[in-house]
């Protein structure tokens, strides 16, 4: 008995802290403010103008596509995939 | 620039895998034919363009034999300096063509590029992120692009004071994210788990990895429809509390979307988060930030073409 009240008292903080609201100074999504911070997470027309580049996502796929081509190839190679695709 | 990268056949990729830094990750793709082509061009580069040894980061122009053209490794991103580039690499272009009558003819435009891993998937979501104004005025600042005057002053590091980064999610059903009810009930929570593990990460600066399993605190998601019809108006609301010893994230989740029940497909949906980060991971940029401060996620449903506009493939 004495050990199920143990477990009981000491599962308690857990839970309780499960139920509570998460203590955040972020502000808080509403309908209200669900557009405007859409607008301000998404990058706007300037940041996204590298979308408006014909991006192949792998370098070796791009090489043999400019052999068929005979066209030169250009490549952004950084530490991390440039468009997100890791 | 756009008008000069149209005459190249351009390509984004992870160097790492190509090019490692570290000897025993060197070894193991140098029988590798991507490699050794990267590499042959590499060692044709001016002396110092090649930063070697070194990171092979940077912006790279080659014929498709792999003949130096342009490019440097570790360049910068001023735009005028990579334009320079790009003319310099189309006048010994000319030359090289002609040289070796490469047939040059034209490049067909590309279907945005996701990540092979999200490809195909039956919902596909694009993540946006970055930091939230700090002024404790938050809601009255946003949407303004707050520091972009601040970060310019600050010579290359100062992309932390506007970063922004860009992820992907894809789920195998769209169904998850969608009920009758319209009272509140729990999005699945292998899903919810799955989606805060690898989205609600702060990459904003740069790499950070995937929360485990053994991070998430909370990760809670309700769902709820809230208008039927020919278009079901989708409402979600949600916490989430993830935590790896100094490193946090906790935020609040909210979202809508649009489905279509005869289709079986979203026509909308928009996923925001909202929240306080604290610690640093290795590569992310953070270890003169801690924290807490604010950030934030936007996922949006994201529709691949379903072929290259202006071609026939």
């Amino acid at each position: 008995m004495s050990k199920l009240y143990l477990l009981a008292l000491l599962s308690f903080p857990l839970a309780a802290f499960a139920q509570q609201p998460l203590p955040i100074q972020a502000p808080t999504p509403t309908a209200e403010t669900h557009a405007r911070w859409l607008e301000f997470l998404e990058p706007d027309a300037t940041e996204a103008a590298y979308r408006t580049v014909a991006w192949r996502a792998e370098f070796w796929p791009a090489v043999l596509e400019a052999r068929q081509l005979g066209r030169p190839v250009l490549f952004w190679a950084m530490n991390g995939h440039p468009l997100g695709c890791t | 620039m756009q008008k000069l990268a149209q005459q190249f056949v351009v390509v984004a990729d992870e160097v790492y895998m190509l090019y490692p830094e570290d000897p025993g990750n060197l070894a193991r793709v140098a029988d590798n034919e991507a490699h050794r082509l990267f590499k042959s061009y590499g060692e044709s580069m001016p002396a110092g363009a090649w930063n070697h040894p070194g990171s092979k980061q940077g912006i790279f122009m080659m014929g498709p034999s792999g003949e130096y053209l342009e490019g440097k490794a570790t360049a910068n991103g001023d735009p005028r300096d990579i334009e320079a580039r790009l003319r310099r690499a189309l006048q010994a272009w000319e030359t090289l063509r002609k040289q070796k009558k490469y047939a040059n003819r034209p490049v067909p435009a590309a279907v945005e590029a996701v990540p092979p891993e999200v490809a195909g998937k039956a919902l596909i979501l694009r993540a946006s992120l970055r930091d939230l104004p700090r002024d404790g005025n938050a809601e009255a600042a946003a949407p303004s692009r707050w520091r972009r005057a601040l970060g310019d002053s600050l010579g290359w590091r100062g992309f932390t004071q506007w970063a922004w980064n860009q992820n992907w999610i894809g789920f195998d059903e769209a169904r998850v994210f969608v009920t009758g009810s319209a009272e509140p009930v729990a999005v699945d929570a292998d899903v919810v788990r799955r989606l805060c593990r690898e989205v609600l990460v702060d990459n904003v600066r740069g790499q950070a990895p995937w929360w485990d399993a053994a991070h998430v605190r909370k990760a809670a998601l309700t769902m709820r429809r809230s208008k039927a019809g020919k278009v079901w108006r989708l409402e979600y609301v949600g916490e989430a509390l993830l935590q790896d010893g100094e490193r946090s994230y906790a935020a609040r989740l909210r979202g809508d979307a649009e489905w279509d029940p005869q289709q079986q497909r979203f026509l909308r949906f928009e996923l925001i988060s909202l929240g306080d980060r604290r610690g640093a991971a290795q590569f992310n940029q953070r270890h003169d930030d801690p924290g807490p401060a604010p950030m934030g996620v936007a996922l949006r449903l994201f529709t691949p073409p379903s072929k290259v506009p202006g071609t026939s493939r």
